[in-house]
């Protein structure tokens, strides 16, 4: 039940034609969509989607702002008549950040998408927060620079969003994630203030002792807290050698043994290493070109990348090379290697690889991965656990969810040991989703994400805990002790009337205390 | 066969306005749907200037899932189904079509389903606007079809090509009438090379915007050329526009089955005649120059190379290659088919981003292997004053085998 107060703080204003017009009048005509075709394409996000309750996710009308001004405006006509405001970047995100709950304005922000500053002497990039980092990256290559952020969206997510959700790059342990990378930026907030955050006030500086670490306040929030207009990234020199080499092993057991030692090798080059599990090397033996010709004893995977001078990656490619032969490991050769690693940001989304387990038919399916930062020591109990979790859901929806196995990652910026982005990849068939599916996935959610928590690790390295399923473990467990509590604090102060993409990480509930 | 697998014969129903989307083209719109990836979108031209992905791949396969699950009506998409040029970028950027489309026969057809849904709103008299000059294009090219077959054939004045013969130069209204040079330029490099060809009188209509507006009569015509070069005797067929190379061998095969001729495009032939000494470039053209990839050619038919080869044998060139799967990015502006007349100002801005790129490589000269790139573009060079010439490869060819054009 909500109490009165509550009522009151949760009635949203309605978006009628003066309102339109205000916000029209801001970013212009051509600016404005309200059709509704324009608003459902952008209700929804890769992560698994409830098709069957689509409308209730569609906002109210799309905004195409052009400059912090226009962004600012738009906040403070929003913060005015209490209507919520969803950013959007790429909308390439997984825990669902860029996914409206309550209606209202989405901001997309890929029109400010200009590189407005190198700075090649003090190493450093001011973007807008529409560029995606491939477009990013063809610039910076001409001078000999590299912003090493590689997610698997890399040719597709924004640099906004990637701040938003306070993204996780596959080459971490050279480049380090999206948290490490940024130096400084400007932000708007709710009121429409605009704010700029940094390592103490510097704009270019990598460290400070000076004040609150605020900027990180503002890194992962999942567009609760504001919009970030202007990011100064911090850029690498262009590595002179990326070598990737996968390895082949007898079993998980197997490779996960090596790969401790890979990880602990104290090998400075490694830019990840990635543990492919048996339902994974199954699952990519479907139908996967380069897979399909792999010898049958070949039941587990790990992919290294190094990155370094030509000096330091040939002697580290010794040393790794003998740390897995020692081990007994296979190398999968160059081809497999090079166009593997090529095409990482390529295939993982293949929605025709689903299968029906009766007939083993193709059904059309989306990508779930469920992304938890797990230690070393625990990866071969969590594997069994959601192995087992999947298998159970899989027996009574066929058809609906599918196993697409695990991989594991060398989680930690700029070091390759201790814990790992343990991800399992769900098929889910959202043209059959029902109430009843939709609730069983939401369980099984609940169920992958419980056993994180059971061995102490945080539920999301990459994407965010704000879905559905997620959450509540997220907010009741993994931040139990007084941290979602301080959470609903900072909202409410940098927030006061709750119009930034409410309802994430149940942040409403910070307007109910009154 | 690419062509045979991307055609998806539940396209043909037609989608009408307040009757419900088929199962088929539900699950179609679906598989890019899943994804949600947008890789289509990063590659869309028209994106990069817009920064809108509503009109994208993605954008379009939403929205119609959407009409399907009664969030959307049909009649809505008729502006936002506008913003596409067909360049077919999407389509092969897509993983669907990348990794899974030989696999499991099913690739993205976006260009297909842009046409269809236009064809299909116009049928429901669901217009955009500007359409009125779509309208006026297709009575210009009525015109150009009942002309007298002298004034069909005015841009080979004085050439003395017969209408019969083994081999056939195709030659469309839209380079008889309007971009003239590089047919013309065509025909003299093979009369040089001694290929004896002949132009047949009176082709049909290939034209875009009649496809996406009038399939009957659209396709009438399609039966019409084919029967025409049929009986002129054609054995192979030369095609000098990658527009009509594409209808040629991909979408007339898909309604008529296969041709009785083989049709082979101009630089793949050329390139052959160079590679056997038939033609002899001996002129040195002391330029630097890049090349533009027709999005037709390089997305559509996987020409790239034939170009390149040419190109690269051409003595005193200075080459700059931006590689084909680089150019899968890149659009003159014109578009397939409608595009150019509902979108004119946009249009242009893609053509000036082009040009610009080429700019950036410090070339004096934008080598182009399609007419309506020509077309577009010299306008665009024209308006916008950047330092870059478009100029067909075949005119580059012709100097360096000292031939007048």
């Amino acid at each position: 039940m909500l109490g009165e107060f509550m009522t009151s703080i949760l009635k949203y204003g309605t978006i009628d034609d003066k309102i339109l017009e205000e916000l029209r009048a801001i970013v212009g005509d051509e600016n404005v969509f309200t059709e509704p075709h324009h608003r459902a394409i952008r209700a929804s996000v890769p992560a698994p989607f409830p098709l069957h309750k689509w409308s209730e996710h569609t906002p109210d009308v799309v905004v195409l702002p052009g400059s912090t001004q226009e962004v600012s405006e738009v906040l403070k006509i929003s913060n005015k008549y209490k209507i919520p405001v969803v950013p959007r970047g790429g909308a390439t995100g997984l825990a669902d950040g860029a996914m409206p709950l309550r209606k209202g304005i989405i901001l997309d922000i890929k029109r400010m998408c200009e590189i407005l500053e190198i700075d090649e002497v003090d190493r450093t990039v001011t973007v807008q927060p529409g560029i995606n980092m491939q477009e990013l990256n063809r610039v910076l290559e001409k001078l000999g620079l590299w912003f090493p952020d590689d997610p698997a969206s890399y040719p597709v997510a924004v640099v906004g969003g990637r701040v938003g959700t306070g993204g996780w790059s596959l080459v971490g342990a050279f480049g380090g994630h999206v948290p490490d990378l940024v130096l400084s930026m400007e932000v708007v907030l709710p009121t429409g203030d605009i704010i700029r955050v940094g390592n103490g006030g510097g704009r270019k500086i990598r460290k400070s002792s000076v004040g609150y670490r605020l900027k990180d306040l503002f890194i992962g929030h999942q567009g609760t807290l504001g919009v970030v207009t202007e990011i100064t990234l911090d850029v690498f020199p262009r590595p002179e050698v990326e070598f990737p080499a996968f390895f082949g092993y007898n079993s998980f057991e197997h490779a996960y043994e090596n790969a401790f030692k890979m990880t602990t090798s104290g090998l400075r080059t490694l830019g990840a290493v990635v543990i492919f599990d048996e339902e994974k090397v199954e699952y990519l033996r479907r139908d996967d070109e380069a897979y399909i010709p792999q010898p049958k004893s070949i039941k587990s995977i790990i992919a290294t990348v190094m990155y370094g001078t030509e000096a330091e990656v040939e002697g580290a490619k010794k040393r790794l090379f003998e740390i897995a032969e020692k081990d007994g490991a296979i190398y999968l050769g160059e081809e497999l290697s090079e166009g593997d690693w090529a095409s990482r940001h390529d295939r993982y989304a293949l929605p025709l690889h689903g299968r029906r387990r009766s007939d083993w038919q193709v059904v059309p399916m989306t990508w779930h991965c469920e992304d938890a930062a797990i230690n070393h020591s625990q990866l071969p109990y969590v594997r069994k656990r959601w192995h087992e979790i999947a298998s159970r859901y899989i027996e009574q929806y066929d058809g609906v969810f599918d196993d697409w196995g695990m991989f594991m990652y060398s989680n930690p910026p700029f070091r390759p040991w201790g814990d790992y982005l343990t991800e399992i990849d769900i098929g889910i068939n959202e043209l059959a989703l029902d109430e009843e599916t939709w609730e069983a996935w939401v369980n099984m959610k609940r169920e992958i994400a419980e056993v994180v928590i059971e061995v102490e690790g945080s539920i999301s390295a990459c994407h965010g805990g704000t879905r559905e399923g997620d959450v509540e473990v997220c907010v009741r467990q993994e931040l139990k002790d007084g941290q979602f509590e301080l959470m609903k604090k900072i909202k409410k102060m940098l927030d006061p009337n709750n119009i930034m993409n409410p309802g994430k990480y149940m942040l409403d509930e910070a307007y109910q205390e009154g | 066969m690419v062509e045979l697998l991307s055609y998806k014969k539940f396209y043909d129903e037609p989608l009408k306005k307040d009757e419900p989307v088929s199962e088929e083209i539900t699950k179609d719109c679906y598989t890019v749907f899943a994804c949600r990836h947008k890789f289509c979108r990063e590659v869309c031209p028209v994106y990069q200037e817009l920064r809108n992905e509503s009109y994208t791949s993605y954008g379009f396969h939403a929205a119609l899932l959407s009409v399907s699950r009664g969030i959307e009506s049909l009649g809505n998409m008729k502006e936002t189904i506008t913003y596409c040029l067909e360049c077919g970028a999407c389509e092969l950027r897509c993983p669907n079509t990348l990794f899974g489309g030989d696999f499991y026969k099913r690739r993205t057809t976006t260009v297909d389903l842009v046409r269809k849904i236009r064809r299909d709103l116009i049928a429901e008299n669901e217009k955009p606007n500007n359409w009125g000059e779509v309208e006026k294009k297709i009575d210009q090219y009525k015109k150009y079809y009942n002309s007298s077959p002298e004034e069909i054939r005015q841009w080979a004045k004085d050439l003395e090509i017969p209408t019969t013969g083994d081999t056939i130069l195709f030659v469309d209204y839209f380079t008889a009438f309007q971009e003239t040079v590089t047919v013309r330029t065509a025909a003299q490099i093979l009369m040089k090379a001694g290929v004896k060809f002949g132009v047949i009188e009176r082709p049909g209509l290939t034209l875009g915007e009649l496809y996406e507006t009038n399939f009957d009569e659209w396709l009438a015509h399609a039966k019409e050329t084919i029967e025409a070069l049929k009986s002129a005797g054609a054995k192979t067929v030369i095609v000098v526009n990658p527009h009509e190379y594409v209808y040629l061998t991909r979408e007339y095969p898909k309604y008529m089955g296969s041709l009785p001729f083989n049709v082979i495009f101009i630089t793949e032939y050329v390139a052959k005649l160079i590679e056997n000494k038939k033609i002899k470039l001996t002129t040195e053209v002391d330029i630097k120059a890049t090349y533009h990839d027709p999005c037709a050619l390089n997305k559509f038919s996987g020409i790239w190379e034939s170009p390149r080869k040419i190109i690269e044998s051409i003595p005193g060139l200075e080459y700059t290659d931006e590689d084909p799967v680089s150019q899968w990015y890149n659009c003159c502006g014109n578009g397939i088919a409608s595009f150019k007349e509902l979108h004119p100002e946009l249009s242009y801005r893609i053509g000036t981003s082009r040009l610009r790129k080429a700019a950036d490589l410090g070339v004096q000269y934008l080598l182009l292997g399609c007419p309506h790139c020509k077309d577009q573009l010299s306008e665009v060079q024209t308006k916008s004053k950047i330092n870059v010439e478009p100029i067909h490869l075949l005119e580059i060819v012709a100097k360096a085998m000292g031939l007048e054009v």
